[in-house]
């Protein structure tokens, strides 16, 4: 167990190690002047150019510069942006939850949704119930996201009107950002008709959720479908049905807990993606996210937004991969390391 | 009869001649595959089969209807878009672009992804799990990421945002060879091999390669979708093929601007995308599928 822990910790650290080496490479490997790439502030004259080198430890050795570079992350200076001058780290920290929000909320009618559909076809194997499931889902799976949410905003945004177009929240709600949250925001915030803006965020949620969910529930529904028939087919499920248990105890008892076991690391692989379409939607949405806030950096050429907004994102996916990956090992030790199942 | 045979058949059908029949069983599996092969013609011919250059800008017939529509005309297949460039060329180019740049992705992603992946595989100790691990930290790095640092040193283009999906792609083969490589090594006929005197890339190549090479087109196929659907979004975020190059993704994007005048730019594009996705995904379904049956029987 701590030897696992201590694996897993160490492996962290490296990682991490690795991605920060790779952010302090790009102020070199972009195009602009490594000073301007570190800390986004244009220098107005040589007086000043140096003194920054001098502050920021450029002119030394690079394992120095890089062991400063690291001191300045933790210490919170991440820079500023080139464009609009604020300071990096407020920026990342109010477009970041926005994302968290948008992928939180799609993961969850991903499960919540792909697993039970999953498990029904695998049950219910090579019949035309299943056939139906699955054709539906190879379909769903190919649309690419992009044309999905544009199709969705063409109907329901301005054919019929139903839904509102871009955004997180009417512009009418001025709603003081607290966490970053729209919704724990919204309750805390004083002087605002919290179901009315209750109402309208969840309206403006729904579009960007559905056309980021359906792609990975897709994905999903396959998994769970192809892990359960692997499972149908093991010796201990003929040994259950020969002890004479019904089909709901061999289904709970047996089949689900060992199905739902190797979907665990492919749920991770899902969470890449779900990030990626994701930041393709927001910018769809003008949805204020990490990945539209990227691809406006990438517009402008703001090359120390881009540093640091790559760094911020990678964090959270190797986070969020990590975790799942130490919890699934934990939950099931017996199981061999890079064990892998197919769709 | 003189000649000398172990078997009884006559004829003894290879194994992929076995994944031929189990695969041509599957109707779904076989529309697929003759779709997947409309697009592959269209990679290598369509030169010769469009009826106008894809980049030709006519003003007389801007935002013409497509053929099936009241106002449409036939000499415009798909109609035309906002500068009068004939939709159907233009898609038909742009099967070219998407399909071909996407095989040569996989292609480079595939060779690079298995030799690492089976030196990672016949590693073992500590430098093998450190390489796993990072590896499989860094796998989990967004695709868009990877193509937005790309497009930051590299500027926007269709080469660059090809060497990021690249990029992006080679773990997951690497992942996948590992885990193979690593199960046959505890064989027993690799164990036979190593008896008999072979070193490690003889046994790579002779032993270890015939078997994985099914796994490889099953993940291939898997790698295909997705390099298609990358290589289009980054077309239409722009950060991947520029504008004149007739791409399915940008020409998506530059029907958006027109979407609610002639909504046929968003929708023959987005189908174009759609099918082509879909048929990799059946055709790699139908493989997978046939592959399994004939491993099972």
């Amino acid at each position: 167990m701590i030897n696992i822990l201590l694996r897993y910790t160490i492996l962290f650290v490296l990682t991490l190690l690795a991605l920060s080496a790779l952010s302090f490479t790009l102020i070199y490997l972009f195009p602009a002047e490594p000073i301007i790439n570190l800390t986004g502030i244009t220098p107005q004259n040589s007086i000043q150019h140096d003194a920054l080198v001098r502050q920021y430890r450029l002119d030394s050795a690079y394992l120095i510069q890089f062991w400063h570079y690291l001191e300045q992350l933790f210490s919170g200076n991440w820079g500023y942006s080139l464009i609009s001058g604020q300071p990096l780290k407020e920026e990342v920290l109010t477009a970041l939850p926005a994302t968290v929000e948008l992928s939180t909320y799609a993961m969850m009618i991903v499960i919540l949704v792909g697993i039970p559909i999953g498990c029904y076809s695998g049950l219910r194997a090579y019949t035309n119930a299943d056939f139906t499931i699955n054709s539906l889902s190879v379909t769903v799976y190919s649309v690419p996201v992009f044309w999905l949410a544009v199709l969705f905003i063409l109907t329901f945004s301005l054919q019929f009107g139903w839904l509102p177009l871009s955004g997180r929240l009417n512009l009418l709600f001025d709603i003081p950002s607290q966490t970053g949250f729209l919704f724990i925001d919204i309750l805390l915030a004083d002087d605002v008709d919290t179901s009315l803006a209750m109402r309208d965020a969840f309206l403006h949620l729904i579009l960007p959720t559905l056309s980021i969910a359906c792609i990975s529930t897709a994905a999903i529904i396959r998994i769970t479908r192809r892990s359960i028939i692997d499972v149908l087919n093991k010796p201990y499920i003929t040994a259950a049905k020969a002890r004479g248990l019904s089909n709901r105890q061999i289904f709970f008892r047996h089949v689900l807990r060992n199905a739902l076991l190797p979907i665990l690391p492919l749920m991770a692989m899902q969470i890449t993606t779900l990030i990626t379409n994701a930041m393709i939607v927001e910018t769809l949405f003008s949805w204020p996210g990490i990945g539209n806030w990227l691809i406006q950096a990438i517009y402008q050429r703001d090359y120390s937004a881009l540093r640091i907004g790559m760094l911020a994102v990678s964090t959270l996916v190797v986070i969020i991969t990590i975790s799942i990956d130490l919890f699934n090992r934990l939950i099931d030790p017996s199981r061999e390391k890079f064990e892998s199942v197919t769709i | 009869m003189s000649r000398f045979s172990l078997y009884e058949d006559e004829i003894r059908p290879s194994p992929w001649q076995h994944t031929w029949r189990e695969f041509k069983s599957s109707h779904v599996a076989l529309v697929g595959l003759a779709i997947l092969l409309l697009f592959v013609f269209f990679a290598f011919f369509a030169p010769l089969v469009t009826p106008y250059d894809p980049l030709f800008q006519n003003t007389e017939s801007i935002l013409v209807a497509p053929s099936w529509h009241p106002n449409g005309s036939i000499t415009h297949l798909f109609g035309t878009d906002a500068l009068g460039r004939d939709l159907f060329s233009r898609i038909m180019y742009g099967c070219r672009v998407t399909f071909g740049t996407s095989l040569l992705v996989v292609i480079i992603a595939m060779a690079v992804g298995v030799s690492i992946g089976t030196i990672a595989g016949m590693l073992s100790g500590v430098r093998s799990s450190v390489v796993n691990h990072l590896l499989d930290a860094l796998m989990a790095i967004p695709t868009l990421l990877i193509a937005i640092i790309i497009v930051g040193i590299l500027g926007s283009g269709l080469v660059n945002s090809m060497w990021a999906i690249t990029l992006a792609l080679i773990p997951q083969f690497i992942h996948h060879t590992r885990t193979f490589v690593r199960a046959e090594m505890k064989k027993d006929y690799i164990q036979a091999s190593t008896l008999d005197g072979a070193n490690r890339l003889q046994i790579f190549y002779y032993s270890i390669l015939p078997n994985m090479i099914e796994m490889l087109v099953v993940q291939g196929t898997l790698a295909l979708s997705i390099a298609v659907i990358d290589i289009s979004a980054l077309g239409f975020l722009n950060l991947g093929a520029q504008p004149p190059l007739p791409e399915l993704g940008a020409i998506l994007a530059a029907g958006l601007d027109v979407g609610y005048l002639s909504p046929w730019n968003i929708a023959i594009p987005g189908i174009a995308i759609f099918l082509m996705v879909l048929s990799i995904t059946v055709v790699g379904d139908g493989l997978r599928s046939a592959l399994r049956k004939r491993v099972n029987r």
